[in-house]
């Protein structure tokens, strides 16, 4: 499913963000990333869903070759990534529901998908009351919700969700990891980038460890070791 | 595409309303540039009219001997209208002239006493020669000296005018190329407000921009809603320029005309002849600027 041979990131003039990473995660796995903070964690994310290009190695997601994936491409890949930030990233001057259904429009679904498949995924986080609202109206566990279902609508293979929990308190962060779970059960194959230690112990599912932008340690079923 | 158009549509007015401070600010400072430039146009109306208004005044009167020979006096009028130089030669016979002295002159009886004196009449026929332009009275004024018509006239009396042709033609220049360099300056200031403007107005924007990218749009799903709105700006910038530009030139005008010397200068009627093409040009010019600035100011924040 998501395949890395040998990929390196360097920004100029030398700055290391990744290097040599391989690894390879299969379909419906769900997989934490850890490390401490510039260990290159959301450098791997971002390659992920091709807002940076490595600079050397090779990426395929689902058999497609991202390595040097074409401008034009980009957006038919974003469509089938759900990706989920810490910063939330939704559109400050669109209602919850806009906000949604802007990943589904983007794409050019037809109108009766769009107001088929938003309540639904609503549902799924448990915000089809807040439809009507707007970000800044919302608690931060709530926006993240949003983002989640946003990332749910075009029912992506992958989910890469980075540091999705940073911004929140214990309670609205165990929820959060307990929908990215339950996706998981649906399926979709889950990549957590996170440097939250209790969330990944309590997963107690694969975790990739990275330090000085190098693998140094990938668990079956591992814990946060740093 | 059709769904796509729809949608883009939608996402141009909601950003409209949604921002609806932001668009009145990109608004005023569209209407004000577009202001500048009318008033620079306008400007350069009046002061045309005003230079045309003086050289319409100027003259040469042609007075001709008492005893001048009428043919001469056609002579000379055939030959000037002849000269494409000339704009109109207006014909005073010796009898209009002696009845418009008395007309002047009719409260003073030492004049009218002197004029039962000499018992004839003292004048002779004359003319009144306007040119096409200040420039063309030296020609005239050479032409007049043609042998045919030369030993009937008296007297021209544009020697009293020369210096004040000479001076007008000077300062006319210069107010031409005064105003043609104000232009260019105006505009230039009036193309670097609007880029800014749409850039600010983008700015504002840029973390949108990126969101919109990382949920899977293409660069043209984003772009075009901002591009539509800036029309749509653009449009709302015009209206609003020509409610106040409107109602301003009717109030102005008389005002200019007075000081031209009472006569309107037909600054209402210039724009109803020319608005449409005027306001049509302001509008495709500002909408490209706009384009352009929307287009250049996104290309960095699409690159996500």
């Amino acid at each position: 499913m998501i395949l890395f041979k040998n990929v390196s990131k360097i920004y100029p003039p030398n700055i290391v963000g990744i290097e040599g990473i391989s690894l390879n995660i299969k379909p419906g796995e769900f997989v934490s990333i850890v490390g401490q903070s510039g260990t290159g964690k959301s450098t791997l994310a971002k390659l992920l869903f091709a807002e940076e290009r490595p600079t050397r190695g090779k990426i395929e997601i689902g058999g497609w070759d991202i390595t040097n994936i074409k401008d034009h491409e980009i957006p038919m890949l974003r469509r089938q990534i759900g990706v989920v930030f810490q910063d939330y990233k939704l559109l400050q001057r669109k209602t919850v529901y806009e906000n949604v259904a802007f990943a589904l429009q983007v794409a050019g679904a037809p109108a009766h998908r769009v107001r088929e498949v938003v309540p639904l995924v609503l549902n799924i986080v448990n915000l089809h009351d807040k439809h009507g609202r707007y970000p800044n109206q919302l608690s931060g566990g709530e926006q993240q919700r949003v983002a989640i279902a946003r990332s749910l609508v075009h029912q992506p293979k992958i989910l890469v969700a980075d540091e999705p929990t940073g911004n929140l308190d214990t309670l609205n962060a165990r929820e959060i990891m307990d929908l990215l779970a339950k996706i998981n059960e649906f399926g979709t194959t889950v990549v957590l980038v996170t440097h939250d230690r209790d969330m990944v112990n309590r997963l107690r599912r694969r975790v990739i460890t990275l330090e000085d932008g190098k693998i140094s340690s990938d668990v079956e079923e591992g814990r946060y070791k740093l | 595409m059709f769904i796509s158009t729809y949608r883009v549509t939608k996402f141009a007015f909601q950003n409209f309303w949604r921002n609806f401070w932001l668009s009145v600010i990109t608004i005023t400072m569209l209407v004000m540039t577009l202001l500048t430039v009318n008033i620079l146009i306008i400007l350069n109306f009046v002061t045309d009219q005003a230079i045309q208004t003086v050289e319409d005044r100027i003259e040469v009167s042609v007075y001709f001997h008492t005893s001048a020979p009428q043919t001469s006096v056609d002579n000379a009028v055939s030959y000037l209208r002849s000269l494409s130089q000339v704009k109109d030669v207006q014909t005073i016979s010796a009898q209009e002239m002696l009845d418009k002295f008395i007309l002047i002159h009719k409260k003073d009886d030492a004049i009218i006493a002197s004029l039962e004196e000499i018992g004839g009449n003292p004048f002779g026929p004359s003319l009144i020669v306007k040119a096409q332009s200040v420039s063309d009275f030296d020609f005239i004024l050479e032409a007049l000296e043609n042998p045919e018509f030369r030993d009937a006239i008296r007297e021209k009396d544009f020697s009293n005018y020369s210096d004040v042709v000479t001076r007008i033609k000077n300062a006319t220049d210069r107010v031409r190329t005064f105003g043609v360099a104000l232009s260019v300056i105006f505009l230039l200031i009036a193309i670097l407000i609007v880029f800014n403007t749409v850039r600010m107005s983008i700015f504002i924007h840029r973390e949108e921009i990126g969101i919109m990218k990382l949920v899977g749009a293409s660069d043209r799903f984003v772009r075009a809603p901002f591009l539509l709105e800036m029309i749509l700006l653009s449009l709302i910038a015009i209206v609003v320029m020509l409610l106040i530009v409107y109602p301003s030139i009717a109030i102005l005008e008389p005002k200019f005309g007075f000081y031209i010397g009472g006569e309107s200068i037909g600054l209402v009627n210039y724009f109803e002849k020319n608005g449409l093409m005027i306001f049509g040009l302001e509008f495709v010019g500002l909408v490209l600027l706009t384009l352009f600035s929307t287009g250049m100011a996104m290309r960095k924040y699409l690159k996500v």
